[in-house]
């Protein structure tokens, strides 16, 4: 579906509640200020393309290190912005949500919710996409203050992963 | 996440960002958008509920091969099962920022 083919505009604050909207539209400006948006043509149809995930939730694999919730509430202002590798094949028991802003239960009884590992696996099945990275990724969505931490050392660090993993498209999810 | 998104397309990966707050588009620049009307922490559709999320993942994944210039934002067309006031996605306690925010409002 194009932009010009949508019937529906998505209503960001549907869900938000009042409050919420209040403080997330304080951040969205009129008219828009981004930088120039970064692009790289697609050389391969998604049927021939290696996938990976990337999700927000401050999902990471038991028995390594969790993002850093105690850090976040001793200082409000400050979201970790580490980020976790996550098996391709991870499970709810395997795995564990980190994220104060959001219920986290709904991805701790499926995965798929927030990072469809199930879902991705049966679209390679049915040959609809090529294959899938060798691993996922998660960050943890809440920076505070500061998104610097993130910007200058994280997602570089994410994007050098996947190129040398050669990772051909690369679908992001904020939950 | 568009920070993260920029970066890799920078890097020469492609990317599409499925986003339920698409009106950050505004302020980052995110190459290309899935925007979704779904609840925080289940953007791909409600737990079991196979069909809607992989319908999900079909659509996002499906602008990689019809999104033609940076900035693209795709509305897709899904509906949430829940009306807006039933749905749950809060967490058990307000995050430490909302709890300061609304205690500084007294």
């Amino acid at each position: 579906m194009s932009t010009e083919e949508s019937v529906h505009e998505v209503d960001s604050w549907r869900f938000t509640g009042g409050f919420l909207r209040k403080i997330l539209s304080g951040n969205i400006p009129d008219p828009p200020t981004h930088p120039p948006i970064p692009w790289t043509p697609v050389a391969k149809p998604l049927s021939a393309a290696k996938v990976a995930l990337v999700t927000t939730a401050g999902i990471s694999m038991r028995g390594e290190e969790p993002f850093d919730m105690d850090g976040e509430r001793r200082r409000p202002t400050w979201g970790d912005p580490s980020w976790r590798r996550l098996a391709v094949t991870a499970t709810c028991e395997e795995i564990e949500v980190n994220h104060l802003h959001i219920d986290t239960g709904y991805i701790e009884r499926d995965l798929n919710v927030a990072l469809p590992v199930d879902r991705l696996r049966e679209l390679v099945a049915a040959g609809e996409v090529g294959s899938i990275a060798d691993t996922h990724y998660s960050i943890m969505g809440y920076q505070g203050a500061s998104s610097a931490a993130l910007e200058s050392e994280s997602a570089p660090q994410i994007a050098e992963s996947m190129v040398s993993e050669e990772v051909d498209f690369a679908l992001l999810a904020p939950v | 996440m568009g920070l993260v998104a920029r970066k890799i397309e920078e890097r020469g990966i492609p990317t599409v960002t499925l986003n339920m707050i698409w009106r950050f588009q505004a302020a980052i620049g995110m190459p290309r958008v899935a925007a979704i009307e779904h609840p925080f922490g289940r953007p791909y559709g409600d737990v079991e509920d196979r069909d809607v999320q992989s319908a999900v993942l079909r659509a996002a994944l499906s602008q990689f091969e019809t999104a033609l210039q940076p900035g693209t934002v795709a509305h897709l067309p899904f509906v949430w099962h829940e009306v807006a006031k039933e749905t749950r996605w809060h967490p058990a306690e307000p995050s430490p920022i909302i709890a300061l925010m609304k205690k500084r409002r007294g």
